[in-house]
């Protein structure tokens, strides 16, 4: 059963490998991609329907099914901001419907304390051939636009 | 043994452990000798993967990574 993963913010699609973090850019987390946003304040959304299974002020893990946890992570490095700038709106254990509001933060902010706002989108433990880009690398998304579909 | 356990001992012990904190799939160790760090150790302990820059180390764990660090804290 195929999962289609929507994208959590709007900005640029990136490719994995050019994130700024050896350990999400050699897909050692999974394969997907990563997104990187304008400066402007917005609302995280979750990127497929499933359960919280972790949630941090600037990352959480959705599992739609099995062996099916999709992973955002807003920014690099963004845990040394001890949810700082974060406004988180779910629980852990929550069950939540794709699209539904995460959290808010804001790229510009998260840039001004010299960190990346590249926004990692991953299919955890996702082997790279299972991953299938809806979008070309370099293309401009809106949030809730389909981003890649995990096979 | 517990997978805290063994990733302690990999990581060569609590005396190698400078500090420790979980993001939400790995765990971020500065450690006192790199040397002493069981990179097979950490895999056979269920590690999806390791990344080493001086004596930072990291070890990608999965969505498990805070109840694990504290699993581990609880150890030490």
């Amino acid at each position: 059963m195929s999962l289609t993963v929507l994208a959590p913010i709007a900005g640029t699609v990136l490719l994995l490998s050019d994130v700024p973090d050896e350990v999400f850019a050699a897909g050692i987390v999974g394969a997907g991609c990563a997104i990187d946003p304008g400066d402007e304040p917005s609302v995280a959304i979750a990127p497929v329907a499933g359960k919280v299974v972790k949630v941090h002020p600037h990352a959480a893990v959705i599992e739609a099914a099995a062996e099916r946890g999709v992973l955002f992570h807003l920014g690099i490095n963004t845990v040394k901001l001890s949810g700082e700038g974060f406004d988180l709106r779910v629980e852990e254990k929550e069950v939540v419907d794709a699209g539904h509001e995460m959290v808010a933060w804001s790229p510009a902010d998260v840039r001004a304390k010299n960190l990346s706002a590249i926004s990692p989108v991953i299919g955890l433990q996702a082997p790279p051939d299972a991953i299938v880009p809806l979008v070309e690398p370099g293309s401009v998304v809106a949030a809730g636009d389909k981003l890649f579909t995990w096979l | 043994m517990s997978k805290a356990e063994k990733i302690l001992k990999a990581l060569g012990g609590n005396d190698n452990i400078a500090e420790m904190e979980p993001c939400i799939t790995r765990l971020r160790v500065q450690v006192v000798d790199p040397s002493k760090v069981d990179e097979p150790g950490l895999m056979a302990a269920g590690a999806f993967g390791i990344t080493s820059s001086g004596t930072i180390i990291q070890v990608v764990v999965g969505p498990e990574a805070e109840n694990l660090c504290e699993d581990i804290e609880d150890l030490r």
